[in-house]
């Protein structure tokens, strides 16, 4: 049904190895990064700001099971103007970040288990096995998946369907990362994809938040929170339904 | 419970893991079950050794064996010669034996090394507890909740040292937040319905009134909140501040509430005379 | 899958966090399973264009179905909704599915 024909070599010698070598390399990965997992060393302070975070948003949540006067004297404690918790001023903590040790050697832990390995192996595979069609999407595709499906390979005139050998390889590792979850567990390190994408969201996102900005967004949820208290009418509700049965 | 020694070492530990899942402390089960099968089978455990040797620690440091305390912790402390959990076992055998200074120096160490642990700080405050030093204890927790804000079992234990010593505004205010940590309880809405109502006044009662009914509407089983309702209703209805309005709403929940606790009675007892519970009731009554 | 993830009272619905947490992740895992088991098939039996795109919708509603038949009549006291849980992760499926199915295809078909 092809009009190509594949030598069958190519099935035994490329397309199997870069599934097998794409799946063995996540296994490894994963655990190569809890061997290099190191145990967080958190602050005493960053501790309070994530419980005071934690409740207020209880807070917010369940206001209506105490009472008025209770709810608001404890958004008192948290939002009032001279020193309540979520309003007090705080040096910026971001510049001391880029000189502490710690952060420097997690974040080249980070680099040697992700962006190497793909380097690495993305390299490796483009050189081991370039220039070969491995298989073919057994559906239609339109011209403008060439680029994408036939890295390596520049034939005009061959169908969009046919996929490369570098191409089958990105395909493996990202088509993958939920067969890692299945095998793994949840929340495991052979996802590379995922890594990729909070590496792009910035480097941001390997140093603590900073606590001003989400006291900030607290301070205004709590500030609009209308209290409504849920008791008022309970009697009711439990008289009826207990009465009629 | 003579069933518990013919156990075979996997069932023997697969109950151990089922308590262990379910918070159950079961000290004298627990040891009963290691003194017959898992001493001798300790390595057949694998990596679940140390948990069941953790277990076995607590529920011998509750009865009091301190030697096996001493084996759990020796074994443990080869394994992990540099754990602080570890040396938090030995503090606690130091308190079961009364050595105080010792277990805090050994804790003041512990938190010296880890600011951010709070099991130490937990067991410092406990000390003072076991010591009766109850206003120093509230103290050290109010110390430790200010930091530690979302520790549920902390704001509970505030709670009942402020009841012990009376100050029920403060115990009210630590249930309050425990509400606010797990608000389908409906254990915590009766107790802080008991603190209201035992601090009295209208208003308090009042609002007695309206956590008991939520505590009988989360859990309708619950007796102890069908009396409170009825307690703290009949007292408002004869509270003079009551508009008749009000009165007439209020006597209503009492017979409610009256008529529910009798035929709650009725089902486990046939025999329950009428005049019987009212004056039963009464005997309840704050005035 | 035998979690109770709600206690029910008379108005407001109060739901396990937890609970409901553990059966999203069985939900995920069977469909994970699903769309890789339904991929490796649809290579097999060497479908093409459409007709695995069919067998792909066909496969999630299956698994739908039978997650109701195993939740039985009281759905309720395990999912929050039956539309959700039939459109989740639709499309994230969909991309293992993919794989499997080329990669099978490849292997059985096209050599």
């Amino acid at each position: 049904m092809s009009d190509l024909l594949v030598d069958s070599q190519i099935r035994g010698w490329v397309f199997l190895p870069i599934v097998v070598i794409t799946f063995l390399v996540g296994i490894v990965r994963h655990y190569i990064s809890i061997l290099l997992a190191s145990q967080k060393k958190i602050e005493l302070q960053q501790l309070q700001d994530s419980q005071v975070i934690l409740r207020s948003r209880l807070l917010r949540e369940n206001s209506r099971f105490i009472p008025r006067s209770s709810f608001l004297m404890r958004r008192h404690f948290f939002n009032n103007e001279e020193n309540g918790y979520l309003t007090q001023k705080r040096p910026p903590v971001t510049q001391n970040m880029m000189t502490d040790p710690t952060m420097m050697t997690d974040m080249l832990k980070g680099n040697v288990t992700n962006v190497l390995p793909m380097i690495i192996i993305g390299g490796w595979i483009n050189w081991m096995f370039s220039g070969f069609i491995t298989t073919r999407v057994p559906f239609p595709l339109t011209l403008r998946f060439k680029p994408m499906l036939q890295r390596g390979i520049e034939l005009m005139h061959l169908d969009a369907s046919w996929v490369s050998s570098a191409s089958w390889y990105f395909l493996n590792v990202f088509g993958l990362r939920s067969i890692y979850a299945l095998v793994l567990g949840e929340n495991n390190g052979a996802d590379q994809a995922r890594q990729m994408q909070d590496q792009m969201s910035g480097a941001a996102m390997a140093m603590p938040p900073d606590p001003k900005v989400a006291f900030k967004a607290e301070w205004e949820a709590l500030e609009i929170i209308d209290h409504q208290w849920g008791l008022q009418e309970v009697e009711n509700q439990i008289v009826y339904p207990l009465n009629s049965c | 419970m003579n069933d518990l020694s013919n156990l075979s070492w996997s069932e023997a530990r697969d109950l151990l893991r089922t308590w262990r899942d379910d918070n159950d402390r079961r000290s004298e089960e627990v040891l009963q079950l290691w003194k017959s099968v898992l001493e001798y089978n300790l390595n057949k455990l694998g990596g679940e050794k140390f948990s069941v040797l953790e277990q076995v620690c607590l529920a011998a440091l509750d009865c009091y064996q301190i030697p096996t305390v001493d084996y759990c912790i020796k074994q443990l402390s080869n394994e992990f010669p540099s754990s602080l959990r570890v040396k938090k076992y030995y503090a606690m055998r130091l308190e079961a034996q009364e050595c105080y200074d010792d277990a805090l120096t050994v804790l003041d160490s512990l938190i010296k090394k880890d600011e951010t642990n709070n099991a130490p700080r937990k067991r410092k405050i406990s000390i003072l507890r076991a010591q009766g030093k109850n206003v120093e204890a509230i103290k050290e927790l109010t110390e430790y909740l200010k930091i530690f804000m979302s520790d549920i079992e902390g704001w509970q234990e505030l709670s009942d040292l402020y009841i012990a010593e009376q100050d029920y505004n403060k115990a009210a205010f630590c249930v309050e937040e425990l509400i606010l940590h797990n608000p389908h309880n409906h254990l915590l809405h009766q107790r802080y319905a008991d603190i209201r109502y035992t601090q009295g006044g209208y208003d308090n009662v009042e609002l007695a009134r309206g956590y008991y009914c939520q505590a009988l509407k989360l859990n309708q089983n619950n007796l102890r909140a069908l009396y409170g309702v009825y307690l703290t209703s009949s007292s408002i209805a004869a509270s003079p501040k009551c508009t008749a309005q009000k009165k007439k709403e209020m006597l209503k929940l009492v017979d409610w509430a009256l008529l529910e606790i009798k035929k709650r009675y009725s089902v486990v007892k046939d025999t329950f005379t009428d005049n019987n519970i009212e004056e039963r009731l009464s005997v309840l009554q704050i005035s | 899958m035998s979690n109770k993830s709600k206690t029910k009272s008379s108005d407001v619905v109060a739901y396990s966090e937890v609970a409901m947490r553990n059966n999203s992740a069985v939900v995920e895992y069977c469909r994970t399973s699903m769309a890789a088991l339904s991929g490796c098939t649809a290579g097999m039996l060497g479908f093409t264009g459409l007709y695995g795109a069919a067998f792909y919708i066909f496969a999630v509603t299956g698994l739908w179905g039978m997650l109701l038949l195993k939740a039985g009549s009281n759905w309720q006291e395990y999912f929050v909704s039956r539309k959700a849980l039939l459109t989740n992760g639709f499309f994230g499926q969909l991309f293992t599915y993919v794989l499997c199915w080329t990669f099978i295809y490849g292997m059985v078909h096209v050599y």
